[in-house]
C-alpha cells in the first residue's frame, strides 16, 4: 500500500496486485523504531537516536541503507496522506509516544491516530482515569489492562457497559458499525459520563466508528468533557480496518489500479530483460509488462516467503533468501530469548537501491525492487519497527524505481 | 340422424365442459385471500362477488379490450409481427371455417343469401380459411423448432391441438378434392338433377365436365370436339350452373384433385369420399368436444382473461375476485412460451433441468398441483417457484393478459402454507446441531458433487485460515444480528473452522450459511485469501441436496399437521 502511494505521488503508472494482506491485523499504531538493541531491550524515546545507533550496530539492517532525509520525507508524505484522507495521524517529529497495548503492556510508537493521542499524555501524568469496555466484546478487557498498569497507575478504574441492542459475542467491527450512528454515540457518552466519578481521562477500545470515526470521537469527548483516548483491540482491529479503507478508497483516486482479488500467478524475466506478470483470479487472468516491480509481498503470513522443510524460499521469483544454514538454527531453543529467533531475520538481501541481490551482492534484476517485512536483517516485531520499515523502505524503493527511464510498461493478452 | 346426434353430443360436451371449467374458476382457491374449503356455497359467494366487482367496473374497458386485444390482437402486433400473423391466420381462418362452413346451416342459410357450398365466394372463402389455418399451424411448428426453450418444453397438448387443426383442414381439402373428382358423385348428381334421357346429351355433359371442370368422370366422346363441348356447356347451364361454380376457385382442393385424377375410378371403388367425410366430421366433432378439455379452451378463457385484466391489476381488484382471476389465468394460458423467452431466470433451466423454472411450464405445474396437492409435480413446482426473482417480465409480455406475477406470488404463499417453502424457510425448523444429526445419513450424491466447486473437499481451501475472525468482523449479517449465536448458530470463521476440521455436517444447517447475503466482504477482506463466501454458497447448495430429503419431518406445514 505504501509503495503504491509513493509511486502514485511521483506520477508513476502503478498497478497493485494481491490481497489486502495483513493490514486488517494492524493495531493502527505506526512504529518507527522503539527498541535497540534487541538483546538488551532498550527503549528509545527518540527514534532518530535509535536509528543512528542501529546503523552503527547493524550495517545490514534496511534502515542502514536509507538516508535520514528519505525517512523523514517518507513519514511526512504518509502522515499528510492519511490526514488529508480523513484519518488524521499525529507524531512528534523527534520522539516516540507511549501507547497502551490491548493486553495492558506499554509500547513505544511513532505515529498514532488522533483518537489515541491522549493516551501518551495520560500514561505520563497518570491522572484518575476510567477504562471502559463492553459486555461480550472480543479481544479487549479493561480489567486486564488495569491489572497490568495499576501498579504504576493506581488511579485507574474500569467499568463494563452493556449494549442491549447487541447481545452475545461482540466483534470490535460490529460494535464500530453500531457506533457509526450518532445517536448511539450520544447514548454511549451519556452512559460513560454517569460513571465518570471524577475521572480526568477516559480510555475506550478502538471501536468509535469506522468511516465517521473522527466526528464521533469528538462528539463523545465533547460530551464527556475530559480527554478521551482509544486503545487498540486485538486483531483484527478497527484502526487497521480504518487504514485499509482509507488506502482502498484513496489509491484508485490517485490513479493506482488495484487488483486486490487477484494474485501474480506467474512472473517472468524475459530475454530482453522485460518483466512480465500473469495476473489472475480464480476465474480469469491477464498479462502485464512492467517497467519495474516492487516486491512488497510480506513474510510468511503474507506469502512473500515460504518455509519448506529445509529452507525458506521467496515465492514469486525464487530469489536468494538470507537464512540460517540449517533448519535447526531457525529458532532459538528458548522461545522468549532476548536475542529472538534467526528465522525472523531471514528475508531478501538488497543493495543500496533496494534491489534483491545474490550472495555475492549482485542485483538479480536491474528493475526489480523489494520493500517491507520481506527484507532480511531486521526483526520488526522485537525492534518495534514494522510500519516504519514498510513506509520508509517503500519510499526508498520507489525513489530508486523512479530513476529508471520510462517505457516497456503496458498490458497485453496472454 | 346419427351424424346429427354425434354433432349435438359434441356440442353438449363442449358446452357442459366449458361451464364446468368456468365453474372451476370459482371453486378452486389460489392465494392467501380466501382459504375456506371448496364448497358450492363458497363458489356461489365467489361468483356473486365476481359479478358485483365486474358490474361495478363497467363494460367500457372490457369491451375495448375485446375489440383491441381479441379481435385485432394489437398487443401481440406491438411486440412481434410474426406472432401476430400466426395468431390472426389461425383465429380468422378458424372463424371463416366455423361460420361459413361448419355452421352454414345456422349462419348463411337463415340469412337467405344465395348459398351453396360449391358456389363462390363460399368455396373460395372456405379454401382461404383452410390456407390461413394451415399457415398458422406451420408457423407455430416453426416457432417451436426455432425457439430452444419451446423445443425442449413442447407438450402433448400443443402437439394435439396442432394435429387436430391440421387434420381438420387437410381432411376437408382432401374431401373437397375427391368430391370434385369423383365420377360416382357426378353420376349421382346427373341422376338427381339432369332431367334428360338423351344419352348424347349426358355424354356431352360428361365430356364438358371432364375437360373444363376437373371431374374424373370418363368421357366417351372426343374432348376436342367443339360441337360436343357446346352441347355439354348447354346442359351444364341448364342443370348444373345454379349450384356449381368453376372448381378452380378451390385453390387448395382443385390442384389436389388434378393430381389425383388418374386414380379417380380407383378412389371411388375404395369409397374414399365416404371415408374422408367421416374423418373430417369426426375430427371436427372431436375438436369441438375436446374444446373444454384441451388447449382450445383458451379460445374462451383468454378473451375473458384479457377483459378482466382490462379492469385493472390484481392488487387493485376485490380480494374475492383475485382468486378467480388466478384460476382464470391458468386456463387462459396458450402455452405460447413468450413468458419463458423473457424470463429473467430462464437461463437457470440450462443448469437445473426443472421445467417449472420456466413460467410457461410453471403454470402447467401449478394447474396440476391445484388439481392434486399430492401430485409429484409439487416438488418441481416448489423449486421452480422460488427461483423466480419476481421481476414481472412474464406479466409484462404475456399475450393472454395473465397477471403471472400475481399468480406466482399467490402460489408461493400457498406452497409455503403447505410446507413446500424455499430452503431458507424449512431450514429454520431446526438448528445446526439438529440438522447435523440427520445429515450424516444423507451423504452428497456423487452426481451432485460434480456440480460443486469442490472447495469443501479440498484441504488447500482452508490450510491458510488462521481463525483471525476478519470474516466475522466484516460480515454485515453478523453486524445486524442481535445475538450472532442465537440468530446465526455460527459465525463465518466458526463455519470455516468446522470445514477445515471436516465437520461440515455441523455447518450445513447453520443459519449463517442461509443468511449469507453473498456480499463477499469476508472473501475480499480475508488476509489469507480463503474463499469464505464461495464456501458458504457451496454449503448452501450441498444442504439443499442433503437435507431436503429429511426436511418434511421437520416442516410445520398445514399438510403435516393434518396428517398428524
Amino acid at each position: 500500500m505504501a509503495a503504491s502511494l509513493f509511486a502514485a505521488l511521483r506520477g508513476i503508472d502503478t498497478i497493485q496486485v494481491g490481497p489486502v494482506g495483513t493490514l486488517p491485523f494492524a493495531s493502527g499504531l505506526l512504529d518507527f523504531i522503539g527498541v535497540h538493541p534487541v538483546r538488551t531491550g532498550r527503549w528509545h524515546p527518540n527514534p532518530w537516536e535509535a536509528i543512528a545507533q542501529l546503523r552503527q550496530d547493524e550495517s545490514d539492517h534496511p534502515y542502514a541503507v536509507m538516508t535520514t532525509r528519505e525517512m523523514r520525507t517518507a513519514w511526512k508524505q504518509m502522515l499528510a496522506f492519511l490526514t488529508d484522507s480523513g484519518l488524521p495521524y499525529v507524531a512528534h517529529p523527534e520522539r516516540n509516544m507511549r501507547m497502551i497495548n490491548p493486553v495492558g503492556t506499554v509500547k513505544l510508537t511513532y505515529a498514532v491516530p488522533r483518537s489515541m493521542m491522549a493516551a501518551d499524555e495520560a500514561l505520563r501524568r497518570r491522572p484518575p482515569c476510567l477504562l471502559v469496555d463492553f459486555a461480550g466484546l472480543k479481544g479487549f478487557s479493561a480489567r486486564q489492562i488495569a491489572a497490568r498498569l495499576k501498579l504504576h497507575w493506581p488511579a485507574l478504574r474500569t467499568t463494563r457497559l452493556p449494549i442491549p441492542a447487541l447481545e452475545g459475542e461482540l466483534q470490535p467491527e460490529r460494535l464500530a458499525r453500531f457506533l457509526e450512528r450518532r445517536d448511539h454515540c450520544r447514548e454511549l457518552a451519556k452512559a460513560i459520563k454517569s460513571r465518570l466519578a471524577g475521572a480526568q481521562a477516559v480510555g475506550l477500545p478502538a471501536v468509535v466508528g469506522l468511516h465517521r470515526a473522527g466526528p464521533h470521537f469528538d462528539l463523545i469527548q465533547r460530551r464527556l468533557g475530559v480527554p478521551l483516548f482509544e486503545i487498540p483491540t486485538l486483531l483484527p482491529s478497527v484502526p487497521g480496518r480504518r487504514l485499509l479503507d482509507t488506502f482502498s478508497r484513496q489509491l484508485p483516486r490517485l490513479g493506482v489500479r488495484t487488483w486486490y482479488q487477484y494474485a501474480v500467478k506467474q512472473a517472468q524475466i524475459r530475454a530482453d530483460g522485460a518483466l512480465h506478470f500473469r495476473i489472475g483470479s480464480a476465474a480469469d487472468g491477464f498479462w502485464v509488462q512492467s517497467r519495474a516491480a516492487i516486491l512488497a509481498t510480506g513474510r510468511f503470513l503474507g506469502r512473500g516467503l515460504h518455509a519448506e522443510r529445509t529452507a525458506i524460499r521467496e515465492n514469486l521469483f525464487d530469489l536468494p533468501v538470507h537464512q540460517p544454514d540449517k533448519r535447526g538454527q531457525w529458532h532459538h531453543k528458548d522461545l522468549l530469548h532476548p536475542d529472538g529467533h534467526a528465522i525472523n531475520r531471514a528475508g531478501l538481501m538488497v543493495d543500496a537501491r533496494f534491489r534483491p541481490v545474490d550472495k555475492d551482492g549482485a542485483p538479480r534484476h536491474p528493475r526489480l525492487f523489494a520493500a517491507g517485512s520481506i527484507l532480511a536483517h531486521q526483526d520488526w516485531v522485537r525492534q518495534k519497527c514494522g510500519s516504519g520499515l514498510a513506509i520508509t523502505s517503500a519510499y526508498a524503493a520507489v525513489a530508486a524505481c523512479a530513476q529508471i527511464p520510462r517505457g516497456l510498461e503496458g498490458t497485453h493478452a496472454p | 340422424m346419427t351424424t346429427a346426434a354425434i354433432a349435438y353430443s359434441a356440442l353438449c360436451i363442449a358446452v357442459l365442459g366449458s361451464l364446468g371449467r368456468i365453474g372451476r374458476w370459482f371453486w378452486i382457491k389460489i392465494g392467501p385471500e380466501n382459504q375456506e374449503a371448496p364448497s358450492l356455497r363458497a363458489a356461489a359467494r365467489s361468483f356473486a362477488a365476481t359479478l358485483k366487482a365486474v358490474s361495478a367496473a363497467g363494460l367500457r374497458r372490457p369491451l375495448r379490450s375485446l375489440a383491441v386485444d381479441t379481435l385485432f390482437q394489437l398487443h401481440i402486433l406491438k411486440h412481434d409481427w410474426r406472432r401476430w400473423v400466426m395468431h390472426m391466420a389461425l383465429f380468422y381462418g378458424m372463424v371463416l371455417l366455423v361460420v361459413l362452413h361448419a355452421l352454414d346451416d345456422f349462419t348463411l342459410k337463415p340469412l337467405g343469401v344465395d348459398y351453396m357450398p360449391t358456389l363462390n365466394p363460399w368455396r373460395f372463402l372456405r379454401n382461404l380459411g383452410g390456407i390461413m389455418v394451415l399457415t398458422g399451424v406451420a408457423m407455430a411448428v416453426w416457432r417451436c423448432r426455432a425457439d430452444p426453450f419451446r423445443k425442449r418444453t413442447r407438450s402433448l397438448a400443443d402437439r394435439l391441438a396442432r394435429t387436430f387443426l391440421a387434420a381438420m383442414v387437410v381432411s376437408g381439402i382432401l374431401l373437397e378434392s375427391v368430391q370434385i373428382l369423383s365420377p360416382a358423385i357426378f353420376d349421382a348428381m346427373v341422376d338427381d338433377y339432369a332431367f334428360s334421357d338423351d344419352i348424347q346429351e349426358i355424354e356431352a355433359l360428361k365430356t364438358y365436365w371432364s375437360s373444363s371442370w376437373g371431374s374424373g368422370v370418363t368421357a366417351e366422346l372426343p374432348t376436342d370436339d367443339a360441337q360436343i363441348l357446346a352441347l355439354g356447356q348447354e346442359m351444364h347451364a341448364a342443370f348444373c350452373a345454379d349450384c356449381h361454380d368453376r372448381p378452380q376457385s378451390a385453390f387448395l382442393s382443385y390442384p389436389v384433385s388434378r393430381a389425383l385424377k388418374p386414380l379417380a375410378d380407383r378412389l371411388d371403388r375404395l369409397g374414399l369420399e365416404g371415408l374422408l367425410w367421416y374423418l373430417h366430421f369426426i375430427t371436427a366433432c372431436l375438436g369441438l368436444a375436446l374444446l373444454p378439455f384441451s388447449k382450445f379452451f383458451h379460445l374462451l378463457a383468454t378473451p375473458i382473461s384479457l377483459m378482466v385484466r382490462a379492469g385493472g391489476p390484481a392488487e387493485a381488484t376485490a380480494p374475492a375476485l383475485r382468486s378467480v382471476r388466478r384460476a382464470m389465468g391458468l386456463d387462459a394460458c396458450t402455452h405460447c412460451g413468450v413468458c419463458s423467452q423473457h424470463c429473467a431466470v430462464a437461463v437457470i433451466y440450462q443448469a437445473i433441468p426443472n421445467p417449472a423454472i420456466l413460467p410457461s411450464e410453471k403454470i402447467g405445474a401449478l394447474k396440476r398441483w391445484t388439481n392434486d396437492a399430492q401430485s409429484p409435480v409439487a416438488s418441481q413446482l416448489a423449486e421452480g417457484s422460488f427461483i423466480c426473482t419476481a421481476c414481472g417480465r412474464c406479466t409484462q409480455w404475456c399475450p393472454s393478459g395473465i397477471d403471472l406475477q400475481d399468480l406466482w406470488q399467490a402460489s408461493q404463499k400457498d406452497l409455503v402454507r403447505r410446507g413446500r417453502g424455499p430452503a431458507h424457510h424449512w431450514i429454520r425448523s431446526q438448528n445446526a446441531a439438529q440438522w447435523a444429526s440427520g445429515a450424516g445419513s444423507k451423504p452428497l450424491n456423487p452426481a451432485h458433487q460434480a456440480h460443486t466447486l469442490g472447495l469443501g473437499d479440498n484441504p488447500e481451501t482452508f490450510w491458510a485460515c488462521v481463525q483471525c475472525t476478519t470474516c466475522t468482523n466484516v460480515c454485515p449479517v453478523v453486524a445486524v444480528a442481535e445475538d450472532p449465536h442465537r440468530d446465526l448458530d455460527l459465525t463465518p470463521q466458526q463455519v470455516m473452522n468446522l470445514m477445515r476440521l471436516q465437520l461440515r455436517e455441523l455447518a450445513l444447517g447453520a443459519r449463517m450459511v442461509w443468511d449469507c447475503v453473498t456480499c463477499y466482504q469476508c472473501q475480499e477482506h480475508c488476509p489469507q485469501g480463503v474463499r469464505v463466501a464461495d464456501i458458504l454458497y457451496e454449503l448452501r447448495n450441498e444442504a439443499v441436496r442433503r437435507l431436503q430429503p429429511i426436511a418434511p419431518r421437520a416442516q410445520g406445514s398445514e399438510d403435516a399437521q393434518g396428517e398428524a
